[in-house]
């Protein structure tokens, strides 16, 4: 009993912080149908950010997080305006964006690394301490990994419903030309979510390295596990990304329990060819469109 | 009368395939002109390229004067043209409400949206029972009252409608043609593109035959039913 909780409880932080990176992979994806390969490296750039104004310039952690974010949500803004918008208009954006995003991607991670250095560095952002609930060990850095997840998802998902922007957002998603002839601004909404992306994905480079450590390739598994529970939830769907992500949190921790850490990833491939014989188009995906 | 809408010397296309050469083509406030031909000649380019979603190579296209070919869709539409495309184009994941609403997503819209809400339930009484329907549910006949509502919803004085009775039941076309009549009677400007000739003529003020990208004929509905050879020549009909 305790046992299984202890792993439902590392499961769930686990599957929060892969929510955290995968909605702005989803959001992205589903808005512009750009599969953004440079998410992991701007995850990365974040934790570091985070490290350099926390370590480097002594500013207090609050000041030093909303510094990362802001500066990967202007990396979002700048890869629209350099990077994607040149080619928005060309037949295979899908394959063109999806092949210059991965140049971005090593660039970015070289900057990393000669600003950085390739040595692992520690992330200042910590909540010491734990807490014994019910025989199970929950250290407070989990429960606001937790608590942060879950805000930033209902922030996300009130905003996308409630809000006049989120309704622009998810219009362009479902129809790219009917929501320009209601008047939508769809460069304004493409630089958007790219800059919540980011934002999000700092976020999820801050979580991800005060579990572990910086490093400057930190952000290839984040990517890649985002990619496949985009891929299992139906690419482009934002609230069947986060629902797939705390799912498959909890699926590797109790994999990594019961058959070994090194097992995880196979058998988490393993469950992902089986979704897709299931539902070729993802859990929540759909055979046109995508859902936002 | 004056020209509300006038296209000058159009050209335009999908990258290197022109689809519209050198177009002319004036519409003035208050009529209905009906755009008719054969398929695939360009008639919802047309639409599209007025709505700034196809960009022109060459010509110019003014509203009232001013010219507006260089702008963004969002910017036409914010300047009173209403495209209602071609197969709807519905938001799929919103309900009938939630798309009517995108119709008045734009402020001066936005100040109007209870009244407009009201005189579309009113103009298409359906859509009050289906508020609540997801759009991607819903049957060809409804679908093609939701796109016209939508865009009854922006704060149109131009309303360009493509093709609004392509593959309903002609008990349905006849409601939608029931509704383009109020709005003409209503003072709009109505540009309306169809497929069936004898329905244009009998609606419209004006009618120009689009063929292989530029107008091969304009007239009335009256001096159209005179010309039987130009329907055989163009439509086969
Ligand atoms: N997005 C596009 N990319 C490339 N070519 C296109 C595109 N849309 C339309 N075309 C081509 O442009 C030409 C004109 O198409 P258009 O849709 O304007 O014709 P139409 O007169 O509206 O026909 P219909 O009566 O069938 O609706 C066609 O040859 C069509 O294949
Ligand atoms: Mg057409």
């Amino acid at each position: 009993m305790d046992v299984s909780l202890q792993i439902l409880a590392s499961g769930l932080t686990l599957g929060a912080m892969y929510a955290i990176s995968t909605a702005g992979l989803a959001l992205v994806f589903g808005a512009m149908k750009m599969l953004n390969m440079s998410h992991g490296a701007i995850l990365a750039l974040g934790g570091y950010l985070s490290y350099f104004a926390l370590t480097g310039l002594g500013l207090p952690a609050p000041v030093g997080i909303t510094f990362a974010v802001l500066v990967c949500a202007a990396v979002g803004v700048v890869i629209y305006h350099i990077v994607a918008r040149p080619m928005l208009q060309s037949d295979n954006f899908e394959t063109r964006i999806f092949i210059a995003t991965i140049g971005v991607g090593v660039i970015l991670e070289s900057i990393i690394l000669e600003a950085f250095g390739p040595q692992p560095k520690p992330q200042p952002v910590s909540v010491p301490g734990s807490l014994m609930w019910g025989g199970v060990y929950l250290p407070y850095q989990n429960l606001m990994i937790l608590g942060v997840a879950v805000l930033i998802m209902a922030a996300l998902g009130f905003a996308l419903q409630k809000t006049r922007i989120g309704r622009a957002i998810r219009a362009t998603a479902q129809n790219r030309d009917a929501a320009q002839l209601m008047g939508v601004r769809i460069g304004g909404v493409y630089a958007l979510v790219l800059a919540i992306s980011g934002g999000l994905a700092a976020v999820s480079g801050i979580t991800i390295s005060s579990l572990s450590s910086l490093l400057p390739n930190m952000g290839a598994d984040p990517m890649l596990k985002a990619f496949i529970i985009c891929v299992v939830a139906g690419l482009g769907s934002v609230p069947g990304s986060v629902i797939a992500a705390l799912f498959i949190g909890v699926f590797e921790a109790v994999v990594q329990y019961i058959f070994g850490v090194r097992f995880s990833f196979a058998l988490l491939l393993i469950l992902v060819i089986l979704v897709l014989i299931w539902r070729p188009h993802g859990v929540f995906g759909r055979v046109q469109g995508v859902r936002l | 009368m004056s020209v509300e809408l006038s296209i000058q010397n159009l050209t335009a296309g999908y990258g290197a395939q022109i689809v519209l050469r050198n177009l002319s083509l004036d519409v003035e406030s208050g009529t209905l002109t009906a755009l008719i031909g054969p398929n695939g000649h360009g008639k919802s380019t047309l639409l599209r390229a007025i709505s700034g979603l196809v960009t022109i190579a060459a010509g110019q296209i003014l509203l009232a004067g001013t010219r507006i070919d260089r702008y963004r869709p969002d910017a036409i539409v914010a300047r009173g043209i209403v495209h209602v495309p071609q197969g709807d184009l519905l938001f799929p994941d919103m309900t009938v409400l939630e798309n009517l609403r995108m119709g008045s997503y734009l402020p001066a819209a936005a100040r109007l949206e209870r009244q407009r809400l009201e005189e579309v339930f009113t103009l298409l009484p359906k859509l009050r029972d289906r508020q609540q329907q997801t759009a991607s549910t819903l049957s060809g006949g409804e679908r093609r009252m939701v796109g016209i509502g939508r865009g009854l919803m922006t704060s149109g004085r131009i309303l360009m409608l493509d093709e609004p009775s392509l593959g309903l039941a002609p008990i349905i076309i006849d409601q939608i043609y029931e509704v383009v009549d109020t709005l003409r009677r209503s003072g709009r400007t109505v540009i309306l593109v169809e497929e069936n000739a004898v329905r244009a003529a009998d609606i419209a003020d004006e009618i120009h035959l689009l063929d292989h990208g530029g107008i091969a004929w304009g007239g009335t509905g009256a001096e159209l039913s005179g010309r039987p050879e130009l329907l055989e020549t163009y439509l086969g009909a």
